[in-house]
């Protein structure tokens, strides 16, 4: 089987955030990340397009997206005093909606920054 | 961090011909930053790449990046303040006395050749990590050699610029201080945005147990942070949202599975100096991305009703004339 190649794609394991990585990919997985790093090459190759894990978790069962999203909704509504935190693996659009949901929620915001 | 003295990584590469690293160990933390922006690269202004240029390291121990540099200091640990200090006084040809010197472990002409170095330059560049940054002094640490940077620039140009580190922490920064004004530690709980690192931020927050709902995306607190926030984790309703079941994600009421950024889910990524870099996903996750999960919680939240009663939630003053 041949594979798909993308060229210049981003890395996103450190702040280097190089941008000139070329990827050989199938449809599950990415076989080689040409100019990326020993750390970058890993996070390349261990992302796979696999179902390893469940779509979500409640409280420790198996769950559909739809029970986890209302159950995640209803837990935050109630709180007092909700934390939102993290956003260091993620997309500067998702972190956006984080944003939002803190406001949303009137709650606290903060990232990996404030370690 | 705002009003810093910065630059591109691009200028670095292309005019940069003193750098410094400072408590950071970019051999192995960042390892094409040598090769791709520093000191590996020849430019139109400096062509003969790794001989026109300068490196120096300032650490409490030899790292891998020893071997790198030109010049290494071995500073005494939990006394970067002091060094930062001393060097903004030598720069300016203030007095220091020896006592002061003997602190930071390092000798007289070892730094006046520094400084010496430091002022003939024609571009330098200070890149710093966490060893300064997350040690004794923290940000007081980021803030002085800030303040160094921008004094350097009474004799050349000069600039500095922290080693962030995993992931996309740097657009975690700019999105909260392009939405609420303050880069983390924030709270909405009087209905606008206050900023109080060490009220706010998250590790102070835990460990007193002031949350009592904790929603975590793309990190792993659980893996990381001290045990007295972790248990508070455990005690109280925490959903996760990553692509692996974490640490995180076993002491939790929620977890959703999530496709990783960049590889599977497209989107927006900032580098280290605050450039914006388009995500090229190469796979086809069987999983929602990130801000799609994010958006629909966010409208399940939006159908219960407001927090605040009717009438006490902060209104935008109108002019009235
Ligand atoms: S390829 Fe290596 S240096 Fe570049 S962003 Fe990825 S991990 Fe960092």
């Amino acid at each position: 089987m041949t594979l798909q190649i993308i060229d210049n794609a981003t890395c996103t394991f450190c702040g280097c955030v190089c941008d000139d990585i070329q990827l050989h990919h199938d449809e599950v997985r990415i076989h080689k990340a040409n100019k990326a790093c020993v750390l970058g090459t890993a996070w390349f190759l261990n992302h796979t397009a696999e179902q390893k894990y469940p779509a979500a978790l409640v409280d420790g069962r198996e769950a559909s997206l739809d029970e986890a999203i209302e159950v995640a909704a209803t837990l935050l509504h109630e709180a007092d005093m909700p934390l939102v935190y993290g956003m260091s693996n993620t997309t500067c659009e998702a972190q956006k909606e984080c944003v939002a949901m803190a406001d949303l929620l009137g709650g606290l915001l903060d990232s990996h920054t404030s370690l | 961090m705002g009003g810093k003295v910065t630059c591109t990584l691009g200028e670095v590469k292309q005019r940069a011909d003193f750098i410094i690293y400072w408590g950071g160990n970019p051999a192995e933390c960042h390892p094409r930053h040598f090769t791709k922006y520093t000191i590996m690269q020849k430019s139109k202004f400096l062509p003969r790449g790794r001989k026109d240029r300068t490196m120096v390291l300032v650490d409490i121990r030899e790292t891998k990046s020893v071997k790198a540099a030109d010049i290494f200091l071995q500073v005494r640990p939990g006394r970067d303040f002091e060094l930062i200090t001393i060097l903004r006084a030598m720069i300016k040809d203030q007095h220091v006395a020896d006592e002061q010197l003997a602190e930071t472990g390092l000798a007289r002409d070892v730094l006046e050749d520094l400084v010496a170095r430091m002022k003939s330059a024609k571009f330098g560049c200070m890149f710093f990590g966490m060893g300064l940054s997350m040690t004794r002094g923290k940000h007081m640490n980021s803030a002085a050699l800030l303040t160094l940077a921008a004094e350097m620039n009474a004799f050349t140009k000069f600039v500095a610029m922290p080693m962030r580190g995993h992931g996309n922490v740097t657009g975690a920064d700019v999105i909260m201080r392009w939405q609420t004004g303050y880069p983390f530690g924030i709270t909405f709980n009087r209905g606008y945005p206050r900023y109080n690192p060490g009220e706010f931020s998250t590790v102070d927050v835990l460990v007193r147990g002031d949350c009592d709902a904790a929603f975590i995306i793309g990190a792993d607190p659980g893996a990381t942070m001290p045990q007295p926030a972790i248990d508070h984790l455990k005690r109280i309703p925490t959903i996760v949202l990553d692509p692996h079941v974490t640490h995180t994600s076993r002491l939790a009421r929620v977890h959703i599975t999530t496709a990783p950024q960049g590889i599977a889910a497209p989107g927006t990524a900032y580098r280290m100096d605050e450039l914006p870099l388009p995500l090229k996903p190469a796979l086809k996750s069987p999983y929602p991305t990130d801000e799609e999960v994010v958006r629909r919680i966010n409208a399940a939240i939006a159908d219960k009703p407001f927090w605040l009663p009717e009438g006490s939630q902060p209104q935008m003053l109108t002019a009235q004339v």
